[in-house]
């Protein structure tokens, strides 16, 4: 690091200006000097200054006065105040000011010495903490969620704003995007974030059990209940309730769940006597629900409830700059986890894996570097440690035409949308008349299987 | 282009043990290839004195200098017994103008350390002599160096320049080398 300052001398006093510049000079610091208080403000004005030495006695403006003025409107500048006239009383105003350090003219030069490695170490600090800070605050600013291409940042700006209001949400994208982290930085962010964030599966647990999870049961509700217990509806009370994969429950659940959404009251599973609940809603579904919709398997009312705000987190293939940063993140991670020194991965691996497609998205680019990281034998990974991600395009293993190739991309677009050809089209970017005519002349249909 | 012959001017002040400015000249000659001479001593400057410290202001001193024409020296470095100055510090072992002509050597507190014990005069001589290359630093415009093993490293106390060899880093070297206009 380059521990090089601009320092001021601020002294009313020739002698001592010359004298300090020339120490300073020394060391290699950029030096200037101000006759007064009102100088150095003006200085301060035109140019920043990493540290100042001031003198406590001088006209007009006294060195304590200049302090405070500095300390409001430079914060970061560090000042030195230096006297020959030193009282315990000027020595705490001082330090109470904000002054990193008070010394006595004439000071020996190796106490100058102390205070100028302390002050260089004070700044290495800031800068270090101001750099950590501004970059774990750009690239991760929300728990682990990673990025910084364009549509994360729009993710990133998204949260904030939604997270202040009540309104349930609906997080759209495919598998292993990170919807879940995303509906915790939400809660994170909200009023509610002092309150419990409980996440539910929906899809992995059977619907008879999701509901008694849900709503709780008293004793003797149904066979097995030996106790009563309070559902995660009112265990969550104040908080954020996660339903992950909310296009998975049943119909009767919809009904139960918009109810409970319409009225913020529930009863237990025999029980008749309803409890107030007070939660936010934040659901998931990587399915596409509107197509669910128009074939009759979703409730509208229910699906408007819950899709009050849509936030669609897109695929890793769609946001391939922000690889090689997850790829840094997962390594250091796994490493630090594994204890195992992995600290490099080479360039055209990490080449290799950005033009990889990721089906499984952020979830098996990291099962990805934690099985390489664990099975690595050298301290950088290579492209041997990925062997066993399968080359998802075809087109790299089989050559094949421009046409075929065309065709190939489109068809998987349009089963991705579930042949939404408007969603299809904008994806692709082209018009929806022009993506009509690609499927006629290719003459694609919708894979029934 | 072939460098101009340097030659650095040592000069005693006031009452200056003998042997102190043959031991400079002596180190500059072996450490930094340069010609060196002793010069003819001068008195102490009066004016430079302060009555109520008893200490000699150095960057007085140092003004003083620039008024006598030492025009055959490329640079010249004084030799003290007395105890020396700048304002706003107690007391320093040297004292130079980053790439000016004169520098001052101080023997006074060199003598300090060693439990209270006058020290050997090799430890004495050697320290005059790390103090005065120092400085002679400072005049071919080196800074100090952040390298603990190197001349060119601060030392506020004599701990310090005891710890430090007569041993210029790699980057004052190269530094020193530019300076002189050397290969």
């Amino acid at each position: 690091m380059d521990d090089k300052m601009t320092i001021m001398i601020v002294d009313d006093e020739k002698i001592v200006r010359e004298s300090l510049f020339h120490w300073f000079t020394k060391l290699g610091h950029t030096v200037e000097k101000a006759s007064s208080g009102f100088e150095a403000l003006e200085r301060l004005e035109k140019n920043p200054f990493d540290l100042l030495f001031v003198d406590i006695k001088m006209p007009e403006m006294n060195g304590i006065e200049l302090l405070e003025k500095v300390k409001t409107e430079y914060p970061e500048t560090i000042v030195v105040i230096i006297t020959a006239y030193g009282s315990i009383e000027s020595a705490v105003k001082a330090m109470q000011l904000g002054a990193s350090d008070y010394l006595l003219k004439p000071f020996k030069p190796d106490f100058l010495s102390l205070v100028m490695e302390k002050i260089t170490q004070q700044i290495k600090l800031s800068t270090e903490y101001n750099y950590l800070k501004g970059r774990l605050e750009k690239i991760t600013r929300f728990d682990n969620i990673i990025g910084q291409g364009p549509a994360m940042e729009k993710i990133f700006d998204l949260i904030p704003e939604v997270a202040q209001s009540d309104s349930s949400i609906l997080l759209t994208g495919e598998t292993g995007t990170g919807k879940e982290l995303v509906a915790k930085a939400i809660h994170a962010k909200s009023p509610r974030s002092h309150f419990p964030f409980i996440p539910i599966n929906c899809g992995a647990i059977p619907d008879s059990l999701l509901e008694s999870e849900l709503f709780g049961h008293q004793k003797g509700a149904f066979t097995g209940a030996t106790h009563s217990r309070k559902g995660f509806l009112e265990v969550v009370s104040g908080g954020t309730l996660f339903l992950d994969e909310i296009g998975e429950i049943s119909a009767k659940m919809q009904i139960d769940l918009l109810r409970v959404l319409e009225d913020k009251k529930i009863s237990r599973i025999g029980n008749c006597q309803s409890v107030a609940v007070d939660f936010r809603l934040i659901s998931a579904t990587r399915r596409d629900l509107e197509q669910a919709l128009a074939a009759g398997n979703f409730r509208e009312d229910f699906f408007y409830r819950i899709n009050v705000i849509t936030i669609h987190i897109p695929p890793l293939r769609d946001r391939k700059e922000d690889i090689p940063l997850l790829i840094e993140h997962f390594l250091e991670k796994y490493s630090h986890e594994t204890t195992k020194r992995v600290d490099h991965v080479s360039r055209d691996t990490i080449e290799r894996l950005t033009a990889y497609e990721w089906p499984g998205n952020v979830r098996e680019l990291e099962n990805a570097i934690e099985r390489a990281v664990v099975l690595s034998k050298s301290r950088t990974l290579d492209s041997q440690d990925f062997a066993f991600l399968q080359r998802t395009p075809a087109m790299f293993s089989n050559p094949m035409s421009l046409r075929d190739m065309e065709k190939h991309y489109i068809q998987r677009i349009l089963e991705e949308c579930g042949w939404n050809v408007t969603r299809a089209a904008k994806i692709l970017d082209i018009n929806r008349v022009t993506l009509h005519k690609k499927i006629k002349r290719f003459e694609m249909q919708k894979n029934i299987a | 282009m072939k460098s101009k012959k340097r030659i650095i001017g040592v000069l005693p002040v006031g009452d200056v043990p003998e042997l102190a400015p043959k031991v400079i000249a002596a180190h500059i000659v072996g450490y930094l290839k340069l010609a060196a001479e002793i010069l003819t001593p001068l008195e102490l400057p009066a004016a430079a004195l302060d009555e109520i410290h008893r200490q000699y202001n150095a960057a007085t001193i140092l003004s003083g200098f620039n008024s006598i024409p030492f025009d055959h020296y490329d640079k010249v470095i004084g030799v003290f017994n007395v105890d020396l100055f700048i304002p706003t510090f107690a007391y320093v072992f040297g004292e130079a103008r980053q790439g000016g002509k004169h520098a001052l050597v101080s023997l006074f507190r060199l003598t300090g350390g060693n439990e209270g014990r006058h020290p050997p005069s090799a430890i004495l001589w050697e320290r005059a002599a790390k103090v005065a290359l120092h400085e002679l630093g400072h005049l071919y415009n080196l800074l100090h160096c952040v390298e603990k093993n190197c001349l060119m490293h601060y030392s506020g106390g004599l701990a310090d320049l005891d710890d430090i060899p007569f041993y210029f880093c790699r980057y004052c070297n190269t530094y020193f080398k530019d300076a002189l206009g050397r290969p």
